[in-house]
């Protein structure tokens, strides 16, 4: 936790948390440092911890859903930002028009996690990446803050980094659940809207206030097998590419039968 | 904010290596798309006579203010246009488009469009990195397929980042990406300059008909590779954004608690992967692909990988093939999709040579030591081994493929049987070389406007509701989820400016009258501005008619300009729209009428008037069952068997012209017409060759 020895806290901001606090709970918010879905035990910490509450709001996706289109993409951009531009949506998707279903690489949507433990807020060094308890905690950035470091984008631990600097304005800026975004009617936020999922035309980002397990199968779900209709569209339901319920045709009969 | 709008048309000379821009700001009055591109092929080609192969052919690759925009599906549009080499017996100026993302990266890389000119004495690629454009040898890449092509493209580009952010340039602030470049590229095919040659683009995205692969081999051009990191500007972000969530309830996103399997009639409703899945081996596991910015994600992605994003004819040339010799569609469909994007074929030409061959091979004289002789080996038709054999042959120009390869009709002019084949229609190819797709013979507003123009239009919007709901629903008894009286009042209600439901009769009178000259005037001049200008999809657009919505009634014309407007602050209605079309229209008009087009030429092929529009006979249609007024009253009836009538057809020619602006003695558009259309210079141009309507 060496870089937090050099941070300036705002009053009031929670960059640090003493222990005590952290085992008692961080202002009743709830979940604190969360790994793996389990909280850690409090006599494992030092006496100085680095902990925020828990956002109030996810996006898990659904990578053998997702069309490629980059829908979410220009949404992104396009309510934040004002302009679509790939480049400067918070959700990331990557694919290969070669590459077959379920293949790895074939097609992946890389969204913000709201890490419980979000490195990107630990890394920064002046507090514009924060948690925001107005907005349900998310995790985003205070441009007037941002001195450019990029630290953050080099503390996101997933490839790509969904930390990323915003090379037009000159600041980093990351997923916010649609907090801020002028250009979209609907509220934003983890109370609101998310534009990703909204224009995902085959429901293939969702939102939930549930906290995912920290780990990949968390955020990268199945949201084939709860919607009836993708089975109707014809197209399966299961991760091995079957249906669900499965309707195995019966075996053929052997020679002499 | 901006308005959808770079500002700036790339312009390359590969004579010279010349690079340089051209404004946008005055070609906008076009729109984007095609109506640029003929804009500027107007005034960069003062011969418009040349052939294709010319390297003074201009080719223009557009997108539109639109491109790289949430409007639903239209941001990774691009149309391509210039001389092209299909064309028979004139190779006409031409268009052809393809989906995926090519002109949403055009866009973020800071250009309206591309313009190519001159040729290059040896084989070269594009790299677009925003404002870095180079042009690069491609001896590296020539004689690679169109997917090796695009990967091995990648790699340089991507330069071994692949997955993580990657800075497009040395400054902290050049922007940052984590996409793969957009490639339009061509396969073997295209480098041996062949007239059926198609440019590809990621998986299932070509430009087909027109031949413009054999026109970018001649040019020594392989391949355009662009990506960019800035902006699509929109000048109200609130409305587009709005107007996206709006367009939601018309598709099977904004549905899909309801949803269930939709009656035809309405492209834009249709469902993810509805495109890909249809002819697919029904057991293959996939997931949707959609091009750039679509609301419903047509294609499908493969199990085996092979032939993703594929639609429609991209395997339906095989599909009927493979089931015949195996009883169900079957993977030897999607594989031989496969190899004929690799190669870089105009699948139009495969679907119709091999139905072609076919009957010669049956009626003794294509085969083994017959008059037409081939080592291609029939009995094998509809498995693998067969369509791999005649791709390799077309490719490598061998056996019949040295012919094949010029494309099916300069080949039958060649083997001396272009008459009587296309008498009996086992060559079908309707007008201009171009493969039978819609008949002209029922669906008359396809043949038209094809014979009209200068290519098979490839354009669904009615063809959805006249054609196929019918037909299909009378498969099984039932009715086309548009009542043909609803259709009627559609017509009148939303296809401005003409507004008359007779429009849409196809009964035996009502396909030479003076109302289905207003449709096929109508199709002309909505397809030239909304959907190659602005380059709305084919699969999306137009939309009269809606399963989702309660009356019915679709999205068009409230759509088409609602999404403009946002994105470019203007307040452009639908009527200016169609007549920014009517503009293109008669701007091309003027181009082939310099290239040799006059009235007598526009006449198709003899089968259209001699043979009836049997089921089946000539590619894959199902009975032909279309609207009809009669007897005071709307009904859906078959029209299966009907001719075409010389001298009807000749009597609409002429009703079509006058109400175009055209003479009605050779076609030509008139002075007024031209300048009422503010394009007096054309009809300057016209006149210096004597060649002005009157």
């Amino acid at each position: 936790m060496a870089d937090n020895d050099i941070k300036k806290v705002e009053p009031g901001e929670h960059k640090e948390v003493t222990r005590r606090q952290f085992i008692t709970g961080v202002g009743g918010a709830g979940v604190g440092l969360v790994l793996g879905g389990l909280l850690v035990k409090g006599f494992f910490l030092p006496e100085e911890v680095f902990a925020v509450p828990a956002s109030e709001g996810y996006l898990l996706v659904d990578t053998k859903k997702c069309a490629g289109c980059a829908s979410c993409m220009l949404a992104c951009s396009l309510v934040h930002e004002g302009a679509c531009n790939l480049s400067l949506s918070r959700i990331q998707v990557q694919s290969n028009a070669f590459a077959a279903f379920a293949e790895e690489g074939s097609v992946v949507q890389q969204q913000c996690r709201q890490c419980t433990y979000p490195a990107c807020v630990d890394a920064c060094p002046t507090g514009a990446l924060h948690v925001d308890p107005k907005n349900g905690n998310v995790r985003t950035v205070d441009a007037s803050k941002c001195i450019g470091c990029e630290r953050c984008v080099e503390a996101c631990p997933f490839t790509p980094s969904r930390m990323q600097w915003n090379f037009l304005d000159k600041h980093a800026q990351k997923c916010d659940l649609c907090v801020d975004t002028p250009f979209m009617t609907e509220d934003g936020g983890p109370g609101g809207q998310q534009a990703c999922v909204a224009v995902c035309p085959t429901r293939a980002i969702s939102f939930t206030t549930e906290i995912p397990r920290q780990a990949d199968v968390g955020y990268k779900v199945n949201l084939r097998e709860g919607m009836a209709g993708w089975a109707v569209a014809g197209f399966p339901t299961l991760d091995d590419g079957s249906y669900a319920p499965t309707t195995a045709a019966p075996e053929a009969p052997a020679a002499g039968h | 904010m901006g308005d959808g709008y770079t500002g700036k048309i790339l312009r390359l000379n590969l004579t010279n290596g010349e690079v340089s821009t051209m404004d946008t700001a005055k070609y906008e009055e076009y729109g984007g798309g095609h109506g640029m591109g003929s804009a500027i092929f107007w005034d960069l080609v003062p011969d418009k006579t040349i052939s294709g192969f010319d390297p003074g052919n201009v080719i223009t690759i557009m997108g539109s203010p639109l491109s790289g925009t949430l409007a639903p599906a239209v941001a990774g549009r691009t149309e391509v246009q210039g001389i092209g080499v299909q064309g028979y017996p004139i190779e006409w100026f031409t268009r052809s488009n393809f989906g995926g993302r090519f002109s949403g990266q055009m866009k973020f890389a800071g250009w309206d469009g591309i313009v190519v000119e001159g040729a290059s004495d040896k084989p070269v690629w594009v790299d677009i990195r925003n404002d870095k454009v180079e042009i690069k040898d491609a001896e590296g890449l020539w004689g690679l397929d169109t997917t090796e092509t695009q990967e091995e493209i990648w790699r340089i580009v991507q330069n071994g980042v692949e997955t993580e952010w990657r800075s497009l340039g040395k400054m902290r602030d050049a922007g940052r990406t984590t996409q793969r470049p957009a490639v339009l590229t061509i396969g073997p095919v295209g480098e041996s300059k062949s007239r059926t040659a198609a440019l590809i683009h990621d998986s299932g995205n070509g430009a087909g008909q027109g031949g413009f692969g054999g026109v970018w081999g001649a040019k020594n051009l392989k391949a355009i590779s662009v990506i960019g990191t800035g902006s699509a500007t929109v000048a109200d972000p609130k409305a587009l954004w709005e107007a996206r969530m709006w367009a939601m309830q018309y598709g099977t996103a904004g549905n899909w608690d309801e949803f269930a399997p939709l009656p035809m009639g309405s492209m834009f409703a249709a469902a993810p992967g509805s495109g890909g899945k249809a002819y697919a081996p029904p057991d293959q596991p996939a997931s949707p692909m959609g091009c750039m910015g679509c609301h419903k994600n047509c294609r499908a992605r493969f199990k085996s990988g092979a032939s993703n994003a594929s639609t429609c004819v991209d395997y339906l040339f095989y599909t009927a093939w493979d089931q015949a010799a195996h009883g169900a569609y079957t993977q030897v469909l999607l594989d031989a999709a496969e190899a004929a994007q690799r190669a870089g074929i105009n699948v139009y030409q495969l679907e119709s040579g091999i139905i072609w061959l076919n009957h010669l091979y049956t009626e003794g004289i294509l085969g083994k030591g017959k008059e037409i002789e081939t080592e291609l080996d029939f009995t094998q038709i509809g498995q693998a081994s067969f369509i791999t054999k005649l791709i390799d042959m077309w490719v490598n120009q061998y056996d019949i493929g040295a012919d094949l390869h010029d494309g099916l009709a300069r080949c039958a002019e060649k083997w001396g049987r272009y008459e009587k084949d296309t008498k009996t229609g086992i060559l079908p190819l309707q007008e201009w070389g171009y493969s039978h797709h819609y008949d002209a013979r029922t669906e008359v507003e396809w043949g038209y406007g094809s014979l009209i123009g200068e290519r098979d239009i490839n354009e669904h919007d009615f063809n959805m509701l006249v054609f196929w709901a019918p037909s299909v629903a009378a498969l099984f008894g039932a009715e086309s989820a548009c009542p043909a009286d609803l259709l009627a009042t559609l017509a009148e209600e939303k296809l401005t400016p003409y507004n008359d439901p007779m429009m849409m009769d196809y009964s035996d009178e009502g396909i030479y009258s003076e109302a289905m000259a207003k449709t096929v005037a109508w199709h002309r001049h909505y397809t030239r501005y909304f959907k190659q200008s602005l380059n709305y999809c084919d699969w999306a657009y137009m939309d009269l008619f809606n399963p989702w919505i309660e009356d019915g009634r679709g999205l068009t014309p409230e759509a088409e300009p609602k999404f403009f407007n946002a994105v470019t602050g203007k307040n452009l209605t639908f009527e200016e729209g169609m007549e920014i079309g009517r503009k293109i229209w008669n701007l091309d008009r003027s181009v082939w009428v310099l290239q040799g087009r006059d009235r007598d030429l526009e006449v198709f092929t003899d089968y259209n008037y001699e043979v009836g529009a049997l089921p089946g006979y000539t590619t894959y249609e199902v009975p032909y069952v279309m609207p009809v007024y009669e007897n005071g009253t709307w009904s859906y009836k078959s029209v299966a068997g009907r001719k075409l009538d010389r001298d009807k057809v000749e009597d609409w020619k002429t009703k079509f012209y006058t109400l175009e602006g055209w003479s009605t003695d050779k076609g030509w558009p008139t002075r007024a017409t031209l300048e009422e259309l503010g394009l007096k210079h054309v009809a300057d141009e016209l006149d210096s060759k004597d060649k002005l309507g009157a």
